[in-house]
């Protein structure tokens, strides 16, 4: 017998999972494993799975571009074509969501396996984490085609992008854990997601700057942690013709993280009862 | 390390959220389960367990025998380490291997041979008995080229097949069973036999829960008769299955009692 099989597993009640943690990293095989399956399994019928994460994106983006600088003239960022700036705001966003439904959802059609054998709930919602990445970055491709139409390219900020893509991630992964969570005890969740999602494009600032939001809501605005993330992500991609707002930028940062630590803890709490609720 | 399975005085109970606060349907359920059913703050609980203890060393194979809705699955459950108690403490020493679900984990989209790692890892395979698996599964099932197919193409008897070499595939030192595995058509059913029976063999402590008293004489040394959560009996398999027999009034309907 293997030292690697050999197991002690001593349940009582108020026994805090001490080892909570380690225990998560040495499943980290199984972790890649479901993810690797999600993802073989949205991408068997490749042709669908592939025009959907470009069609999507694409067409919102064409139809903020008429509604909001054809229709209402709002403006851009410095010198930076409208089709991009929404582009720019369009590519988080669509992570922010893609990670939301993806996740909240995970739990419950995989009842079959969190019912049937024990391994820390976690890694489920964290394992749609893959999937929703590959799609960003087959719409992150496409970005890359419409600087070459507009011949706009960016500068060295580019650098920095994945540190909001993965501030995207954690803005992302607070609020789903919870809702996660909370859909499976309460299946009403599943009505709420796509209500919040379709919502949220529009109280976030996808289709415009946020620069057009009046100085003294700024403040307020930014406690949607998607303004700091989207206005990251336009800092690095329009070639410094986007300037973050700071004081905001802080403040959606520091939801971000109040929403994770709200997230993990509550995911934590109610972990072990949803092989007897899901 | 022997393996080695403890409970002390454990209990467990589990809520029913979409039952909260309807007096009828709680009455109703609790005529059903036998009195097991509680209701506490608007939310009903089901008492599933109450003060169980025994502990089971290597050699042992314990029968888990009772009606419906007597424990004995949220017992398997515990085992397996799917419920925690509210009170009391569940010591289990070794691998356990719950073959409590037939098709874990399989996903009907992706192969046969693609569908062997994932239930194996839910498990507890290492990497390295992954491969084997890998090697010795398509062959016992006989698929042939099936096995490459996507897992919804498959005949029922293909899928059974399957899916019963996989889930014994893993060497445990301790087995979890919900009934016995199904094995599909007459000429795989020898085989089968022989491979769950193999099986068994090289496992420290086996624990089977089933309606069949015959089942858990062919295969348990022990057995614990179950009724409403609570421990009825525990002793050689022979004595438990004479009492329990004598309880009913017509034993022979007990075989043919619906599974749960």
């Amino acid at each position: 017998m293997s030292a690697e099989a050999d197991r002690l597993l001593i349940l009582e009640p108020g026994r805090a999972e001490r080892h909570y943690w380690r225990d998560l990293w040495s499943y980290r095989e199984l972790f890649a494993i479901l993810a690797w399956r999600d993802l073989a399994v949205r991408y068997k019928q490749t042709v669908i799975g592939v025009v959907w994460a470009v069609l999507r994106p694409l067409l919102t983006m064409m139809i903020f571009t008429v509604i909001f600088s054809v229709v209402a003239r709002l403006p851009s960022e410095g010198a930076a074509p409208y089709p991009i700036l929404v582009y720019a705001a369009m590519l988080p966003w669509f992570l922010f969501s893609t990670i939301l439904s993806e996740a909240s959802n995970s739990l419950v059609s995989n009842a079959n396996l969190i019912s049937k054998v024990y391994f820390p709930r976690l890694i489920v919602p964290c394992a749609t984490l893959l999937v929703s990445l590959v799609d960003f970055l087959v719409s992150f491709v496409l970005l890359l085609g419409l600087m070459a139409v507009f011949s706009f390219w960016p500068d060295w900020r580019i650098l920095l992008l994945p540190l909001f893509i993965l501030l995207a991630i954690l803005a992302a992964l607070g609020p789903a854990l919870l809702m996660t969570a909370m859909n499976v005890k309460y299946r009403d969740f599943r009505f709420l997601i796509p209500f919040v999602v379709q919502f949220g494009l529009y109280v976030s600032p996808v289709g415009f700057s946020s620069s057009v939001v009046p100085e003294q809501w700024r403040l307020l605005y930014s406690l949607n942690p998607m303004v700091g993330v989207i206005d990251g992500f336009r800092w690095c991609l329009l070639g410094g013709e986007a300037q973050i707002y700071w004081p905001g930028f802080c403040l959606s940062l520091a939801v971000v993280a109040i929403l994770l630590v709200i997230g993990v803890r509550y995911f934590r709490h109610t972990e072990r009862t949803f092989a007897d609720i899901v | 390390m022997a393996a080695k399975i403890k409970l002390d005085n454990a209990s467990f109970k589990y809520p029913i959220y979409a039952l909260a606060s309807r007096s009828l349907k709680v009455s109703m359920f609790r005529q059903a389960t036998g009195g097991s059913i509680g209701d506490k703050g608007g939310v009903v609980y089901v008492q599933a367990l109450s003060n169980i203890s025994f502990e089971l060393s290597p050699g042992d194979r314990l029968g888990i025998i009772g009606r419906n809705g007597s424990g004995k699955s949220t017992m398997l459950r515990v085992l397996a380490g799917l419920a925690h108690p509210q009170s009391g403490t569940v010591t289990v020493e070794g691998r356990v291997v719950p073959l409590i679900e037939k098709a874990l984990g399989i996903n009907p989209e992706l192969s046969g041979y693609a569908n062997i790692e994932l239930p194996l890892r839910l498990l507890g395979a290492t990497r390295a008995e992954v491969k084997k698996a890998q090697q010795e599964i398509p062959e016992f099932c006989g698929l042939g080229r099936f096995i490459h197919l996507p897992f919804r193409t498959y005949s029922d008897g293909m899928k059974t097949r399957l899916a019963f070499a996989i889930s014994t595939a893993l060497q445990a030192d301790i087995l979890v069973l919900d009934e016995w595995l199904a094995a599909g058509d007459l000429e795989f059913q020898e085989r089968a036999e022989v491979r769950l029976t193999k099986l068994l063999d090289d496992t420290e402590i086996v624990v089977l829960a089933s309606h069949a008293p015959q089942l858990i004489e062919y295969v348990c040394n022990k057995t614990l008769w179950m009724h409403g959560g609570e421990m009825v009996m525990l002793g050689p398999t022979r004595e438990v299955l004479e009492a329990y027999q004598r309880s009913t009034h017509n034993p022979i309907s007990l075989a043919y009692a619906a599974t749960g």
